[in-house]
């Protein structure tokens, strides 16, 4: 982690969907159907839903790559549509599926583009190629100078969000950004994503058909069906607990208990203090989450299960804690 | 064979004199023709009507043989240097104009939708993206082109217009005389080399423009 | 002078004009109006000229060369001259083509492209002259001159484009039990014939348009009508001798296409 301010200190803007319709010509039916939505700075919003739901559409409406046919959309209360397209975007972080980085620039001159674009000079852009190569963790002196079809899909993937961040925009959209790598390079891009967002905290709407994602990923979750109908808004925690209809449902699947253990994790939960009478037992980290402190206690056949810190132990969790976190929380499995 | 050798020592300068001609008036038709058909293939790339008769058009074009299109424009321009420039840039169009249309619409779509989104112009998308990325089938276009034009100079020759041609010609209405062979041979290898000289030139160019990061 | 061999690959350009559009007359593709274009401009043109020449007063020289007989005489050697030619280079061509598509060796593979390349590099007046200038005149020099010349870019087409059937059909085909002879046959030729009706197509273009220059060995040809009206620096000789020519060249070339467009087989 660099030691300065990283990514930026531009915090996320405020995004508010009014009424946003998308119609195509000859359609019976608009793709986006009065889309309503308000996201507060610095949150991460993700879409979800089935293909065609018109989910990404709504998405790009938001930099007008895909123009709306009526509703409004405010950014930080300014309407989106007063703004000239091309200034919106320079405004905006986009990072799509397909990566989409140019092959014939190197990875440092695909990271500048919109700084350039913006007419930073060449001292301060290349020390914020630097940086942002840096906080994506790749090595900027041995990446900077490469090309995109030198590097492995994991790490183009890691450009693209570096590319997008460059210019630190308060507002992000990631259309499927870690779709196309393998789960476990996945998961390992979608926990560097959040230690980011951590810091930075911008307003990002992150699209994606991967639930599990979605209840990993979000502040909150927008459910949508066809023509980007809202099912639910709300955070994981309360989809998962309190699904609004069997539509809902069907995303969370059976299961939603050991879900929801999945989202808090091991530090939060009131342990026991640390004994002599504890040595013996299994350990945790204190960073992992209830549903793997499960996992332990019911692998090594104990009910007890030792939490460690950075500097030792520092409590015992026990699996009626466990299990009365899964009931006091809400409804069971549906 | 020793008297084409004797007659290469003879007309060495005045061949090399045309060879430059010939490779000069190739340059000058094909650069204006790459200019009229780059400039054509951008603005037509993406509307299929545009895009189609443009194609149709330059490819029309070249189906006309050249002598028919050289005496077309001779009651207009007269003989020499201007209608042979002319018919040139015309029959040049056609291998331009495709290779770009096609080179733009080769490029990923995802490519050009990052740009955009990124906040690209569609001006700067077009000419710091699209383009060079379509740039070296735009290029073999270029090359298909000069060694098409290179062979019709040839014939321009008939009608005064500039290069080995002339040679040729020249042996062919000495028939029976001892030099025509010679002429002939002169004439057609001169064309040969030089043709396989601009094909190395643009082997180099190819090298030297296109990006590192496209050579597969 | 001629048509360009497809430098991309064949395929990616496909606008046929021949394509019908979506008005209920245009289901039958002989009828639609982009089928006819090309004969019917040119035939508009050539009565305009016609018109045109009509409407003058023609000196003695000019009417030596446009009168019906001596045009109807050199269009007729022009065409004869452009079909000869053509069969034989098919029938050179394509075979050779076939057969060499079967050498897997690359370096035989790159050095007959690189000869082709180099050939096509000699210029067709060249040809005809250095023919001539050995050989004599008359018509059969003219059709060995176009014949060596159009014979390297259809090969070249040929071979391109066999070589081009998806591998992945061919291993199909053996798959299943083929002989090579069998997979040649059925799989890799049906797959082929678009390319080689290209290939006819630019044959015939290639022909008709070195055709013109077969003035020059005394074959007659269109060519002496544009070389007479240089000559004796008559305009009206010059246009219609180049406006005759450039109609030909683009419904031979018309035909071809529609040959192309009917002969090609449903599905491929």
């Amino acid at each position: 982690m660099p030691d300065t301010s990283p990514a930026g200190s531009a915090h996320g803007a405020s995004i508010e969907l009014i009424d946003l319709t998308k119609q195509y010509e000859g359609a019976a039916e608009p793709a986006v159907d009065k889309v309503s939505m308000s996201i507060p700075p610095g949150e991460l919003v993700v879409f979800v839903g089935p293909s065609g739901c018109g989910k990404t559409t709504t998405m790009k409406m938001i930099n007008r790559i895909i123009e709306p046919t009526s509703g409004q959309i405010l950014i930080d209360g300014q309407d989106a549509m007063s703004l000239d397209p091309v200034e919106l975007r320079r405004g905006i972080g986009y990072v799509i599926q397909q990566i989409g980085l140019f092959p014939h620039m190197t990875i440092g001159e695909n990271v500048a583009v919109v700084p350039r674009l913006l007419g930073w000079d060449k001292k301060r852009t290349a020390a914020r190629v630097d940086e942002l190569l840096d906080i994506v963790s790749l090595d900027p002196s041995s990446f900077r100078d490469r090309y995109p079809r030198q590097l492995s899909g994991g790490q183009q993937q890691r450009v693209g969000v570096a590319r997008a961040l460059a210019a630190d925009p308060p507002v992000m959209l990631m259309d499927e950004p870690f779709g196309a790598t393998d789960p476990i390079t996945r998961e390992r891009l979608q926990n560097e994503f959040l230690r980011l967002q951590n810091e930075i905290r911008k307003t990002i709407i992150f699209v994606t058909h991967d639930f599990e994602e979605a209840l990993k990923m979000g502040d909150r979750i927008a459910v949508l069906r066809e023509q980007s109908h809202i099912a639910q808004f709300a955070t994981p925690d309360q989809i998962l607990a309190d699904p609004a209809d069997e539509y809902v449902s069907s995303f969370v699947g059976e299961g939603a208990a050991l879900k929801r253990l999945g989202l808090v994790s091991v530090g939060t939960a009131p342990l026991q203090s640390w004994g002599e009478d504890a040595s013996g037992l299994p350990s945790i980290p204190s960073d992992v989450t209830l549903r793997e402190a499960l996992g332990v206690l019911v692998g090594a056949g104990s009910d007890r299960v030792v939490v460690r810190g950075p500097d030792g132990p520092i409590g015992v969790l026990t699996m009626a804690t466990v299990t009365s976190m899964l009931e006091g929380a809400g409804d069971g499995d549906c | 064979m020793g008297s084409f050798l004797e007659y290469l020592q003879k007309q060495y300068d005045d061949l090399l004199q045309l060879a430059w001609e010939h490779a000069l008036v190739t340059i000058i038709s094909v650069g204006i023709g790459a200019v009229i058909a780059l400039t054509v293939g951008i603005l037509v790339w993406n509307k299929p009507v545009s895009r189609a008769g443009a194609v149709a058009i330059t490819g029309a074009i070249l189906t006309i043989p050249s002598f028919a299109l050289l005496g077309l424009l001779i009651p207009a321009f007269g003989l020499g240097w201007t209608p042979t420039v002319i018919a040139l840039v015309l029959y040049s169009l056609l291998p331009i104009t495709r290779n770009t249309v096609v080179g733009m619409r080769e490029v990923d779509p995802a490519i050009l939708e990052a740009g955009t989104g990124l906040g690209m112009s569609p001006w700067t998308v077009t000419m710091r993206v699209q383009l060079p990325l379509a740039w070296p089938v735009i290029l073999t276009g270029i090359r298909v082109s000069a060694q098409l034009i290179i062979g019709i100079a040839a014939i321009a020759a008939y009608v005064l217009g500039p290069g080995l041609g002339e040679v040729i010609f020249s042996g062919l209405s000495r028939l029976g005389s001892a030099n025509a062979l010679n002429q002939a041979i002169a004439g057609t290898v001169g064309v040969i080399i030089l043709a396989l000289i601009f094909d190395a030139a643009f082997v180099l160019v190819r090298r030297l423009t296109t990006s590192r990061g496209l050579r597969a | 002078m001629a048509i360009v061999e497809p430098i991309v690959e064949p395929g990616t350009e496909n606008e046929s004009p021949y394509r019908t559009g979506s008005h209920w007359w245009q289901g039958n593709r002989f009828l639609s109006v982009q089928m006819w274009l090309t004969p019917l401009v040119i035939g508009g043109i050539w009565l305009l000229v016609y018109f045109w020449v009509a409407g003058r007063e023609l000196d003695s020289i000019e009417q030596r060369t446009l009168n019906a007989d001596y045009l109807l005489t050199a269009i007729g050697q022009h065409l004869r001259l452009t079909v000869v030619a053509t069969v034989l280079v098919i029938l050179i061509a394509i075979p050779a083509g076939i057969l060499l598509s079967r050498t897997k060796s690359r370096t035989v593979n790159n050095a007959i492209l690189g000869a082709a390349n180099i050939g096509q590099a000699a210029p067709a007046i060249g040809v005809l002259a250095l023919l001539t200038i050995i050989f004599g005149v008359g018509f059969w020099i003219a059709i060995a001159g176009l014949v060596a010349y159009t014979v390297l870019p259809v090969l070249r087409n040929t071979l391109i484009g066999i070589q081009q059937v998806d591998p992945a059909l061919t291993e199909a085909a053996t798959g299943m039990g083929m002989t090579p002879g069998q997979v040649l046959r059925r799989v890799e030729l049906p797959l082929a014939v678009p390319v080689i009706l290209a290939g006819l197509r630019t044959a015939l273009v290639f022909c008709v348009g070195v055709a013109t220059l077969a003035t020059f060995v005394s074959a007659g040809g269109l060519g002496d009508i544009i070389v007479n009206g240089i000559k004796l620096q008559r305009a009206p000789v010059l246009i219609v001798g180049s406006v005759l020519t450039a109609g030909i060249a683009l419904l031979v070339d018309w035909l071809g296409g529609v040959a192309e467009q009917t002969l090609r087989p449903k599905g491929v």
